[in-house]
């Protein structure tokens, strides 16, 4: 671990972080946009990743969903190294992402995006292909059940046969959520969930997400809003120049001369 | 009706038979998985090749005059299910090396390559499948039935039908199951699908198998009927007549591009076909080209989603869900 990051918390060795970033490296031409980024996620709880803009928030994010390699270091995910991982592997053993852009299925229904969601379809296997719809139905329904039951909860039922890609931005990011649920995630990486979002809407998200950790989901949100960091979660860890530069609870950070100086010279 | 009509109606309901396997195949590659694959037409070729020559027996025959590999007569209907067989092998291969790790327009690129490096291939490796001439006099199936001329014209409007009822089955089986739904959320978003946990690859790589299947089985109803097949039936650009009839007939729509392949291949070819000749030899065939690239690029930019436009997919709501049939019904 590097001095710079010496003000950073060490992922615990007692088995309580669920996600271990050791030494994460990687750069984009010349620019470093990640180095020796180290640090733990709690199970259980939402933790933050703040910084100011091209502190690489983001690739940290790509890096721990599998989209970008990094050049050096490792990711633990309960229990196992998952480096080399493919993302749509990753995916399978619950690690869950969203993006910072909308990426819904456009051409899909609301409905259609959640349900293809769903981890381990039977009617998805190429193998039973023609075995047809017996093979798969009665999962098909119950996957019904639950997209619909999401629905009900993000209050977006209404729209359920619309094509996703005539939402708005708002719903876009809604849909965003429900879709990573469906996914069954023990661990859900959100990519800032409210950005472009209007006030109202950005504080319903706040809600559901206060209640997915209520409910003992492990979320890492990447945020701007610093308030709504404080609001939902206890463990913070601060970015800046690639590097993880401090780690704590909001508090603790703003007394952190280190954390205000990346803030306000960037 | 006279005989040369009845001749001339059959042996387009047969192209027509051809062109629905076509767009059915680059539908289900370009309009429901997003793959654009610009070397369709050798997938069909590849299909036509194999039938021909499992169907002409040794290449002594008919006094030699023409050359090609392996040269053997297999029973019916067996050099049609090789040549999807084949035609499938090929796409694999294909697609093991074009479809793994290129961005989608790169892809296009690659697959427009391929199909141009495949003519030049076959043109100048003569022993494959005889050259430029191509294979001829391949002896159509079940040639041994007693049936008049006009007679056989039908049976093979009939098999045609039967070969397309088949393919449609699987086709459809495809499209209406979640795997159609994984393949289309792979053609919104590649990264999102993948994030979800999806294979993108192996995905992509069924598609592009199944379709090119489905394409060398269109080939070898088509060589079988014909019983010629030479470089000048695949260029590259034969693809984009199949492409064109896909868009305007409606992308991700197995009944829409029935329509496209109605209208193009065969409407317009059949209906320019009585255009008098004018200006300088070969001015109206040059034209016929340059209109259905326009035709393309028209709907591309109007009508972007074809004339029958994708279904929308809702599923039956209400209380005591559970129960209900989970079957999505197809709304336009």
């Amino acid at each position: 671990m590097s001095a710079a990051a010496a003000g950073a918390r060490q992922p615990a060795a007692d088995g309580k972080d669920f996600l271990i970033a050791d030494g994460l490296r990687r750069e984009f031409g010349g620019v470093r946009a990640c180095a020796d980024a180290t640090f733990g996620i709690r199970r259980g709880a939402i933790t933050s990743l703040i910084g100011p803009n091209g502190a690489g928030k983001s690739t940290v994010v790509g890096i721990v969903g599998g989209a970008i390699a990094p050049s050096a270091g490792r990711i633990v995910f309960d229990g196992s190294d998952i480096t080399a991982m493919p993302p749509h592997d990753r995916a399978r053993i619950g690690l869950v992402r969203t993006y910072q852009l909308s990426s819904e299925f456009g051409r899909l229904t609301v409905l259609e995006n959640l349900l293809v969601a769903a981890p381990s379809q039977r009617g998805e296997r190429m193998r039973t292909l023609l075995l047809g719809k017996r093979y798969w139905r009665t999962q098909e329904r119950e996957l019904l059940d639950q997209a619909r039951s999401l629905l009900d909860r993000f209050a977006l039922s209404h729209m359920q046969d619309e094509y996703a890609g005539n939402l708005s931005g708002g719903q876009k990011r809604l849909l965003e959520i429900m879709r990573a649920l469906m996914c069954q995630p023990k661990l859900l990486l959100l990519d800032e969930p409210m950005a472009g979002v209007n006030p109202t809407l950005a504080r319903s998200i706040e809600g559901y997400l206060a209640g997915l950790a209520g409910e003992g989901l492990t979320m890492l949100l990447v945020e701007h809003e610093l308030g709504l960091v404080e609001r939902l979660s206890e463990s913070v860890i601060v970015m800046a120049q690639g590097k993880v530069i401090a780690t704590g609870t909001m508090p603790e950070l703003r007394a952190r001369p280190e954390v205000l100086h990346a803030y306000l010279v960037g | 009706m006279s005989a040369a009509f009845v001749y001339y109606t059959t042996t387009i309901l047969v192209y027509l038979g051809v062109d629905i396997l076509a767009v059915w195949s680059l539908n289900l590659q370009y309009g429901v998985t997003g793959i654009y694959n610009f070397a369709w037409i050798m997938f069909q070729a590849v299909g036509a090749y194999t039938a021909g020559v499992l169907t002409l027996g040794p290449d002594t025959s008919n006094g030699g005059f023409q050359q090609y590999i392996l040269g053997v007569r297999l029973p019916e209907p067996l050099p049609v299910l090789v040549a999807g067989a084949v035609a499938g092998v090929v796409a694999l291969v294909v697609g093991m090396v074009a479809l793994r790790r290129l961005r989608t327009d790169y892809q296009a690129m690659v697959m427009l390559v391929i199909s141009v490096i495949a003519v030049l291939l076959v043109e100048n490796v003569t022993g494959l499948f005889n050259g430029p001439a191509g294979l001829s006099l391949v002896p159509q199936p079940y040639g041994s039935l007693p049936l008049s001329s006009l007679g056989y014209q039908w049976f093979y409007v009939a098999l045609t039908a039967v070969i397309c009822l088949v393919v449609y089955l699987f086709v459809h089986r495809v499209t209406s199951s979640p795997l159609g739904r994984a393949l289309r959320a792979t053609r919104d978003n590649e990264d999102a699908a993948q994030a979800l946990g999806k294979d993108v690859v192996q995905l992509r790589l069924f598609a592009f198998v199944f379709g090119g299947v489905v394409a060398g089985i269109s080939g070898a109803v088509l060589i079988l009927f014909i019983g010629a097949w030479s470089p000048g039936s695949w260029a590259y650009v034969e693809t984009l007549v199949v492409l064109t009839a896909v868009i305007v007939g409606g992308t991700g729509n197995n009944a829409g591009v029935m329509l496209g392949a109605l209208l193009v291949p065969v409407a317009f070819n059949e209906a320019t076909r009585f255009i008098p000749q004018f200006g300088r030899p070969g001015l109206v065939d040059a034209l016929q080209w340059i209109v259905i690239g326009l035709l393309a690029l028209v709907f591309l930019w109007f009508w972007p989603r074809g004339i029958i436009p994708e279904r929308r997919r809702r599923f039956p709501a209400g209380p005591g869900r559970a129960t209900q049939a989970a079957e999505p019904s197809e709304v336009t």
